[in-house]
C-alpha cells in the first residue's frame, strides 16, 4: 500500500504547489493570456527537438552519478542532485510557450538519455514523463500564462518531487518503514534541488536567451 | 563524448529482422515477467536467456556487451547492496562494521539486482539492434501523429551535432587556459557558459532547420511517406511468444503448480 499512498501525496504536493502559482504572488511576473493551445508549429518541434537533444548530452553523466547514488545510498543519497534534470523541460516552455511541452521534452530528453547510455535503459522514460508531468500539473493551474521566476521554479520543484515516485517503484523504496522514511526525509530535499537547479535555473535560462534576441522570429504573434 | 555509448549495430542478425514494434513489445512482455517472479532463480534464467540471445541470435560482440556491463550491472549491483544491507531480518549471514547482512536481505537484493538488471539488458537489446527510426515510423503506424514522432527523428540527427559542439567549446576553453581542475565555482561558471554556447547555437540551427522543412511542404498533409515503411514481421510475433511462454513456465516452476 505505501506507493500508491507515495503517489497520492506527492499529488497533493504537486497541487499545493500550483495553488502556491496560482495565488501567491512573489514579485513581478510576465504574465499572457495563456490557454491550452496545442496547436504546435513545425519551430516549435524543431525547438523542443534540440533542446531535447542538448539536455540529453549534458544530463547523461549527471545520470550515471545520480543513478549511482540512488541505488547505493537510497532515498536522501541522491536527493540534492534530484532537480538537475529539469531545467530544459522549464527552457522548452519558456520558449515554445504551449501546454504539452514539458512533457514531450520529457520524453525526448529521456529517450537521448537511454540512447547515450543510462544505467536504467529504457526506464529512464518513466523518469521524462512523471517529471513532465508534475511540472505541467503547477503550470496548468496558472493556465499555461505566468512567466515568473515564482511559477517556474514551484513547477520545477513538483518536476522534481512528482519524478521520485518513479524512482520508488523502479528502485524499491517502499520495501522496508526505514526506506520510506529516509524518502519522506528528502522530500524536502528534491524540492529545494528542483526549485533552484531546474526552476531557477530554467527561467534564467530562458530569460537569458531571450535577451540574445534569438526569439523574435519563433514569437512572431 | 562525441561518441555513443549505445549505437546501433547492423549485423544483420535473426533479431535485426524482427521488427520494431514486436522488439518493443518483447521488452515489455520480459518486464511484466521479471516483476511478476518471485525467486532469484527464475530471474537469473530470464537473464541468462536474454545474455543468449544478445549472443547467439543478435550476434552483438562480446566486447560490446562487456563495455557496456558496467552500465547493465553496475547500479543493479548497487542497489542489490542497498537491499542487502537495509533489509531487517532475522537470519544473520555476516556483519561489516555497522552493517548486517541477512538471508532476508540477500532475497531482496537479488530480486533488485535482477529486476533492474533485466530491464537495462532487454533495453540495450533493442538499442542495438534497432534503428530508433524504425521504431518511430511503427509508432507513427500505430497512430502516433507524425509530426511529434518527427521530433524525436530531429533529436537523433541533432545528436552529434550537440555532442561535438559540446567538445567544440570545451576545446575552445581549454586553448584560452581554463584549468580543468579549477574550483568548483569557477567549474560551474564554466558550464554555465559552455550550455549556453551550445543552447544559443542549438537554437540558430532549430531556425533555419525549421524553415528548411517547411519550405519542403512538411507539416502540409495529415499523413506522410517514408523511404522504409513499417510491416509486422512473423519472426517478431516467434520472439513475442517464446518469451511468454518462457515467462509462463517460469513462473509455474518457480510456484510448483506442475
Amino acid at each position: 500500500m505505501t506507493l500508491p499512498l507515495m503517489l497520492v501525496v506527492n499529488i497533493l504536493i504537486v497541487a499545493v504547489l500550483g495553488l502556491l502559482a496560482k495565488y501567491v504572488k512573489v514579485g513581478s511576473a510576465e504574465t499572457t493570456a495563456g490557454g491550452f493551445n496545442f496547436n504546435y508549429t513545425t519551430s516549435d518541434l524543431i525547438i523542443l527537438a534540440v533542446i531535447g537533444a542538448i539536455a540529453g548530452v549534458v544530463n547523461t553523466g549527471t545520470g550515471i552519478v545520480w543513478n549511482a547514488a540512488n541505488a547505493a545510498g537510497g532515498p536522501l543519497a541522491g536527493a540534492a542532485l534530484q532537480g538537475v534534470f529539469m531545467w530544459a523541460y522549464l527552457l522548452a516552455f519558456f520558449l515554445v510557450r504551449k501546454p504539452g511541452s514539458m512533457l514531450i521534452i520529457g520524453l525526448i530528453e529521456t529517450t537521448m538519455e537511454a540512447l547515450l547510455g543510462n544505467p536504467s535503459g529504457i526506464s529512464t522514460i518513466g523518469w521524462g514523463i512523471t517529471q513532465g508531468i508534475g511540472a505541467e500539473a503547477v503550470m496548468a493551474f496558472v493556465v499555461y500564462g505566468n512567466f515568473g521566476w515564482w511559477a517556474f521554479a514551484l513547477a520545477g520543484a513538483a518536476a522534481s518531487q512528482f519524478g521520485t515516485t518513479w524512482t520508488a517503484w523502479l528502485f524499491g523504496w517502499d520495501s522496508t518503514p526505514e526506506i520510506v522514511s529516509a524518502y519522506w526525509t528528502a522530500t524536502p530535499i528534491n524540492l529545494i534541488s528542483g526549485f533552484i537547479f531546474s526552476g531557477l535555473l530554467g527561467w534564467w535560462l530562458g530569460k537569458t536567451v531571450e535577451r540574445t534576441g534569438l526569439l523574435r522570429t519563433t514569437r512572431k504573434k | 563524448m562525441s561518441e555513443n555509448t549505445l549505437q546501433y549495430i547492423d549485423n544483420n542478425s535473426i533479431f535485426h529482422r524482427v521488427d520494431a514494434l514486436s522488439k518493443l513489445g518483447w521488452v515489455l512482455i520480459v518486464v511484466i515477467f521479471t516483476f511478476q517472479f518471485q525467486s532469484a532463480e527464475a530471474r537469473g534464467i530470464m537473464l541468462a536467456s536474454l545474455l543468449m540471445c544478445a549472443l547467439l541470435f543478435a550476434r552483438i560482440p562480446i566486447t560490446a556487451i562487456l563495455r557496456a556491463s558496467p552500465l547493465i550491472f553496475g547500479v543493479a549491483f548497487l542497489l542489490g547492496i542497498f537491499h542487502l544491507f537495509i533489509t531487517p531480518g532475522i537470519n544473520t549471514l555476516f556483519s561489516l562494521g555497522p552493517l548486517t547482512a541477512t538471508q532476508e536481505g540477500l532475497t531482496k537484493g537479488l530480486e533488485f539486482f535482477f529486476r533492474l538488471a533485466i530491464m537495462v539488458m532487454a533495453s540495450f537489446m533493442l538499442i542495438w539492434t534497432t534503428d530508433i527510426r524504425e521504431l518511430m515510423v511503427g509508432l507513427v503506424h500505430l497512430g502516433i501523429p507524425y509530426r511529434y514522432a518527427f521530433a524525436i527523428f530531429m533529436a537523433l540527427r541533432f545528436l552529434p551535432i550537440v555532442q561535438q559542439e559540446v567538445d567544440a567549446v570545451k576545446a575552445a576553453h581549454a586553448i584560452r587556459g581554463r584549468a580543468s581542475s579549477s574550483p568548483v565555482r569557477h567549474r560551474f561558471r564554466l558550464w554555465q557558459r559552455y550550455l549556453f554556447t551550445v543552447i544559443v547555437n542549438g537554437l540558430r540551427k532549430a531556425e533555419s532547420t525549421a524553415l528548411a522543412i517547411e519550405s519542403r511542404g512538411f507539416g502540409a498533409f495529415p499523413d506522410r511517406t517514408y523511404v522504409k515503411d513499417f510491416r509486422w514481421t512473423f519472426l517478431g510475433i516467434v520472439l513475442m511468444f517464446l518469451f511468454i511462454i518462457l515467462g509462463t513456465w517460469l513462473i509455474f516452476w518457480e510456484r510448483h503448480l506442475f
